[in-house]
């Protein structure tokens, strides 16, 4: 599920020729067509954007662009405490998850890849065989099980339960077990213990892979919805997708809304922008799914 | 180029049980974390489908007394058609789009890093953001509706109509946010036909449309296949978009299946019932990608 096959750009360039000169037509279509399809994705952010910075009450967007911008909503939002609150925790909830992600996977990935050990076949087989079980079909055991280890609104009952990561472990067996084996042999001979060599040979090399995946892991738990919606119940432990949900128009006004998630989404149109391309490529490559 | 390694004695089986090694250390923060947070629920999500656990963490065992229930709930078969009703829609047209702009990101000359960028853009958000912008979207004065006023048009009533116009909206929504993954596949799958391929249907004379269908098509089928299961997966896992739109909604019109299951869960606390509810839906996730390596094997041979 997790393996495709990586395609191999064939860049290969040709002097234009007249089919060229005559597909130019075709082009300016696809470009057309691109541009309306580009509209349909990035439309709803820019609209969003500017329903945030409309002074409430005001007309605005669709009837026409408002007459005068404000930064009341964004800053009300900001300086709402429940707000600032739900924004620590998605970011405590995120980046505790990869940190300790990308360290357990990676050494699993490296057990698995070098090691021997009974069972390690079978182990590793039933590691992919929770890819098969979606997480909704677990979450009423998982709860319980949660809750009766007193995890309730907690940061390690948010946290902990979503570490259990397959697709992570076996992105780093992959990638580790492409490694030449020469590098292991001569750490080996040259006297290095085992954690020298987790630390010093096995994570420097895997640096590629792991940025790649410790974006996917900050975006997986960033949007994550199901599990801190059960299991964050005070105002104070949710998450920002969380504490969104529960602003409706009925408590809050929609140019607070829109503020509320403006803001929200900055920080994963920041990875985006910084690391679009990365991203694109690796889901090409290894059909990592968000 | 390298010399021919001699491989060592391989241990017996009772030498390696009583010296397990370095791998089983590495190996262990992963074991632990998979075994409480993976293994122990998905066998804990079939031993409470035969109890009635409740809140207070009392249970009986019923024996298979909720599975009878669920059959004679007529909620339940409500929510699997309302999910495979989403599923009818979403699948197609997600594959739709998605091959669509693959297909013209492919061949487009000019601008194709940018358009792939801003195409791929709605899937760094999540479910809840769409939700809450879409939801304005669809409002009776919102994008779609303010724009057919001003023609004499509407309202027309997205997430508060006829269920197959609630399902379809909800559809729309997530193929908006998602659809960038399945064309990201899809293009990477267009980029792997050989050109001489191409080329030499061109020579022969095939226009662009024959050579979609007599070419294309049949070489993407296994990425195609790949990802009408994994879409169909996700869709009958649908959950955030409902809970923020419609609440299941309006008449439990988009009562999915896995509303189905938080709403058993978390407000009737009825836990033996709604674990029974994931049971199913290990089921038929599992049904979906059984049929997939059916079908992917008489395909091979």
């Amino acid at each position: 599920m997790t393996t495709l096959t990586a395609p191999p750009a064939t860049a290969t360039t040709r002097p234009p020729t007249r089919k060229r000169r005559r597909r130019s037509g075709a082009n300016a279509w696809l470009t057309v067509l691109l541009i309306l399809a580009s509209v349909f994705t990035v439309l709803p952010f820019i609209a969003v954007f500017v329903l945030a910075i409309t002074p409430e009450g005001a007309q605005t967007i669709p009837q026409k662009m408002p007459d005068e911008v404000t930064l009341d909503n964004l800053s009300a939002v900001l300086s709402a405490s429940s707000f600032l609150r739900w924004t620590l925790n998605s970011f405590v909830f995120s980046i505790v998850s990869v940190v300790i992600i990308l360290l357990a996977a990676a050494m699993a990935g490296y057990a698995f890849a070098r090691k021997r050990f009974p069972g390690s076949n079978a182990l590793m087989w039933s590691f992919l065989a929770t890819l098969m079980v979606p997480a909704q079909a677990t979450l009423i055991p998982m709860f319980v099980l949660v809750s009766r280890m007193e995890g309730v609104n907690t940061f390690w009952g948010l946290i902990v339960p979503t570490l259990a990561n397959s697709q992570s472990v076996f992105l780093m067996r992959q990638f580790i077990k492409d490694l030449p084996d020469d590098l292991f042999d001569a750490a080996k001979i040259d006297g290095a213990g085992e954690w020298t060599v987790f630390w010093r040979l096995v994570l420097p090399l895997t640096k590629p892979v792991l940025a790649t995946l410790g974006i996917f892991v900050f975006l997986w738990h960033w949007n994550d919805f199901l599990w801190p919606l059960v299991i964050a119940q005070t105002d104070d432990m949710r998450t920002l997708t969380v504490g969104l949900s529960t602003l409706n128009a009925e408590t809050v006004t929609r140019a607070r809304i829109m503020a509320s998630a403006a803001i929200s989404v900055v920080p994963c149109l920041i990875i985006f922008g910084v690391l679009q391309r990365y991203l694109v490529n690796s889901i090409a490559t290894t059909g990592l799914k968000g | 180029m390298t010399l021919q390694r001699t491989a060592p004695p391989r241990p017996t089986w009772r030498q390696r049980v009583r010296d397990p090694g370095w791998g089983v250390i590495f190996v262990l923060p992963m074991l632990v974390l998979f075994v409480i947070f993976r293994f122990v629920p998905s066998l804990g999500a079939v031993g409470m489908s035969f109890t009635d656990y409740r809140l207070s963490g009392d249970f009986e065992f019923i024996g298979a007394e909720n599975y009878r229930r669920l059959i004679e709930d007529d909620l339940f078969f409500d929510s699997l058609r309302v999910t495979l009703m989403y599923a009818l829609m979403y699948v197609p047209l997600t594959l739709v789009v998605s091959l669509g702009t693959a297909t013209m990101l492919h061949h487009v000359i000019r601008g194709r890093g940018l358009f792939r960028g801003l195409l791929f853009l709605p899937y760094v958000t999540s479910f809840v953001m769409a939700g809450i912008i879409w939801i304005w979207i669809y409002d009776t004065d919102g994008l779609i509706n303010g724009a057919l006023e001003r023609v004499g048009l509407g309202p027309v009533p997205f997430i508060t109509g006829n269920q197959a116009m609630v399902l379809g909206s909800l559809a729309v929504v997530s193929v908006w946010k998602s659809f960038g993954y399945s064309m990201l596949i899809l293009l990477a799958g267009l980029k792997n036909i050989p050109e001489d391929v191409m080329e030499a249907a061109t020579l022969d004379g095939a226009g662009a449309g024959a050579k979609f269908r007599r070419i294309t098509l049949p070489l993407l089928k296994p990425v195609l296949f790949f990802v009408v299961v994994i879409e169909t997966i996700v869709a009958f896992q649908v959950f955030d978009t409902i809970y923020v739109m419609t609440g299941g909604g309006p008449a439990r019109a988009s009562y999915g299946l896995v509303y189905m299951l938080y709403d058993q869960g978390f407000k009737f606390f009825d836990f033996g019932y709604a674990a029974t509810i994931g049971v199913m839906l290990f089921l038929v996730v599992l049904a979906i990608s059984l049929v997939q390596r059916y079908v992917l094997d008489r395909e091979n041979t």
